[in-house]
């Protein structure tokens, strides 16, 4: 920690002086256009790539701004940008998400896009409710670049060969579990009906939904979540898991928000898979069998879990040079079909109806069922919370630890669940 | 003074290089961490001092950080053991003339080159799966390997194999060391009619206990500093259940996760303390069991 040894420093010094090559590069670029405009985003191969594509032809259509694109996985995307924010060298523009967006704003990392609204940035077309999304305490922070749904994935092939019916808006734990026996036994060995989700937060998090129990109190911040909910959650799942619907609890136990390469439905290690509906394209992309998109599953009262939100927005920083050119970049983002074509589906369906119909006559086979998909949710989803308070995320990793033991059946379920629900309380009185 | 520069000026003269990286970069920060150690600093608002509440709460409140300690603790005092009688068993297989010597040097030291990467840790991971490499072989033999990474009960040996396997460059040091003995004295011992077992006990240990020392010493500072290899194999997050959850692993989560960049501080503090404690144990130690030919210069 202390030590500089010689071969670290040596590469301080190659990346000191590959810096200043590129800040010079950098400079002769801004020379030719009249302002850069630097965008950061985390994402996988394929979105990066369509990213750049629309870098492309957006720096075509417009000589004047130079945009460049810079991106990371979701884990290294926000400890680089926590050291930005403390360096005061943010992106100009920067992806977020519906979690820690608020965190952004509230610290004031983020500038407010009103005064440009109707002048360099058009959102004449955006849904209301992507704007509604989008804005903190009256001022509008970060435009929606695609909607987005918890939706689980199951392998038809082996749903086929299983002889499973069922209802793909409306099934219950229950099924879950009938039907993964159902595919276990079919599918022989080593191939399960379903990923065990006692440490799947999203799924835990719908579940709370389900429940009529509103996960963090809007005024206080409060963790509302019982005792009683998460020990119901665990026994739920550990029956499933003990009929044999599920790989065994070690397996699962070393899956923990597995990256998508691991999910049980792209290894083949089981036939369902719990995701965010903007990952059906990808997941496709990887699995031979065709997908099918299904709600996650509920209590038979069918009390709505799931919502429907922004998967990402774009946002505006506080470090920003020109802000005329980054909002002319965004406002270009999320209106000009030319680049929005490109895109396609990739972050979630768009929140400009104009965009959304330029994509319909083209959309892949995955692509349309994830629009299938958003049509069948209609009415089915519970309303947008208010933004997580600041220790949601350390919540969620607590609860992905304290659920390890579950699988690995070290620890016993109401002592967990106990647990569990003291630990959330003091992360949150710990934040506040 | 005089003396002192005729003796050790050349040895500073080298070190200038480090020195100046040492006060114009390292300085600064480590002395700005201190001094976030004793405040509340989530990024984006400024320090608030705190005073000792940091310190506080990791000793009296914060259970995670024991356990932080009970695993790297673990950690050091399995791999660094296991990693210098394995350097010293292969330096001196490596000591003896044969043939291609040189390529076999570079053979055994190729994992130390590699073993700090990403890539290996990644790789390391797979083997160890329970459909990997090291399970199939296990099988061969008849038994049913665990689930390595998952059960927290096998996690950490996975992690102090990989740290057991990069034993290159002790090695180097130690065959460089025996390289040093006089043969003479191996020779009156034979003449003696002393054992094989006896000379190395005899002669061999207590002649290189320098290098002993010197290795013990640089393998165990990094063995406590362990980071990478752990945040790759427990997927950054020190699973499962907090049994891969190293200090390091765990003040990188409090800093660049949770946005608790003061006690992700004093948590850095206290592993440099614990660090210079050993190494200060191991000094004073030094002198009981370790001999320099030339102590009474």
């Amino acid at each position: 920690m202390t030590k500089i040894d010689r071969r670290k420093f040596m590469k301080a010094a190659a990346a000191t002086t590959g810096a200043v090559a590129a800040a010079s590069t950098m400079g002769s670029k801004a020379f030719a256009a009249d302002s850069t405009v630097r965008h950061f985003w985390w994402g996988n191969p394929s979105r990066d790539k369509r990213t750049f594509g629309v870098i492309e032809v957006f720096n075509k259509k417009h000589p004047e701004i130079e945009v460049i694109g810079e991106t990371l996985s979701f884990p290294d995307y926000f400890a680089k940008l926590t050291t930005q924010v403390a360096g005061g060298n943010m992106p100009d523009v920067i992806q977020q998400g519906y979690g820690v967006l608020f965190e952004y704003v509230d610290n004031g990392a983020l500038k407010a896009l009103d005064e440009y609204v109707g002048k360099s940035l058009d959102l004449s077309k955006i849904d209301k409710s992507a704007l509604a999304a989008g804005t903190v305490n009256g001022k509008l922070y970060a435009v929606s670049i695609g909607a987005n749904s918890h939706m689980a994935l199951y392998n038809t092939r082996l749903y086929d060969e299983a002889g499973i019916k069922f209802d793909p808006f409306g099934w219950t734990y229950d099924d879950v579990k009938t039907i993964g026996v159902e595919i276990s036994k079919a599918a022989g060995d080593g191939v399960f009906g379903t990923d065990d989700n006692t440490a799947n937060y999203q799924n835990f998090s719908d579940f709370v939904g389900q429940k009529g129990v509103v996960m963090f109190n809007p005024e206080s911040g409060d963790y509302q979540v019982t005792t009683d909910i998460v020990e119901e959650y665990w026994s739920m799942w550990t029956a499933i898991r003990e009929a044999g619907a599920t790989p065994p609890g070690k397996a699962s136990a070393g899956l923990i928000k597995p990256p998508m390469a691991e999910w049980g439905i792209v290894t083949g290690q089981t036939a369902t898979s719990y995701a965010w509906s903007n990952q059906l394209v990808g997941a496709q992309g990887l699995v031979k069998d065709k997908l099918g998109a299904a709600m996650y599953p509920n209590t038979p009262a069918m009390v709505p879990g799931s919502i429907v939100q922004p998967s990402q927005f774009i946002c505006l920083t506080r470090d920003t040079d020109d802000a005329v050119a980054a909002t002319t970049y965004m406002s270009a983002f999320v209106n000009d079909t030319d680049m929005t074509a490109i895109l396609g589906l990739e972050r979630g369906i768009p929140a400009n109806p104009d965009v959304r119909a330029a994509l319909a006559p083209n959309l892949s086979e995955a692509e349309a069922a994830s629009v299938a998909f958003f049509s069948g949710i209609q009415g089915k989803t519970a309303t947008l919370p208010p933004p997580p308070p600041s220790g949601a995320n350390e919540i969620e990793q607590t609860f992905e630890r304290i659920a390890t033991g579950i699988l690995l059946g070290q620890d016993s379920i109401p002592e967990a669940a106990a647990n569990f629900i003291r630990q959330a309380g003091f992360i949150r009185r710990r934040a506040g | 003074m005089k003396k002192f520069f005729a003796k050790n000026g050349p040895g500073y003269f080298f070190l200038i290089p480090w020195f100046i990286g040492f006060f114009c970069l390292a300085l600064g920060p480590i002395l700005y961490s201190l001094y976030l150690s004793f405040t509340k600093y989530n990024i984006f608002k400024p320090p608030k001092w705190i005073g000792l509440e940091n310190y506080e709460f990791m000793f009296l409140y914060d259970d995670r950080f024991w356990k932080s300690l009970e695993v790297t603790f673990s950690y050091v005092f399995m791999s660094v053991p296991g990693k210098l009688i394995f350097a010293l068993a292969v330096a001196m297989l490596l000591d003896k003339g044969m043939r291609a010597i040189g390529f076999y040097r570079a053979l055994f030291y190729l994992p130390s080159i590699l073993g700090g990467s990403i890539a290996v840790a990644i790789l390391w991971k797979q083997l160890f799966e329970y459909n990997g490499v090291i399970n199939s072989l296990l099988a061969k033999i008849g038994i049913e390997g665990p689930y390595w990474l998952n059960d927290p009960n096998y996690s950490l040996y996975t992690l102090v194999m990989l740290g057991m396997w990069q034993f290159g460059s002790p090695m180097l040091i130690f065959i460089a060391g025996l390289r040093a003995i006089p043969r003479e004295l191996y020779e009156a011992a034979e003449i003696d009619a002393a054992s094989k077992w006896k000379q190395f006990y005899a002669i061999t240990i207590p002649l290189l206990a320098p290098v002993i020392f010197f290795n013990l010493v640089l393998q165990m500072i990094d063995a406590f500093k362990t980071f990478s290899s752990a945040f790759i194999i427990s997927g950054g997050a020190g699973a499962p259940l907090d049994s891969l959850n190293f200090i390091t692993v765990y003040l990188y989560n409090e800093a660049f996760a949770f946005y608790r960049m003061g006690y992700a501080s004093s948590l850095a503090w206290v592993l440099m303390l614990i660090i210079a404690i050993f190494t200060g144990v191991a000094f004073f130690s030094s002198r009981y069991w370790v001999h320099y030919e030339n102590e009474r210069d």
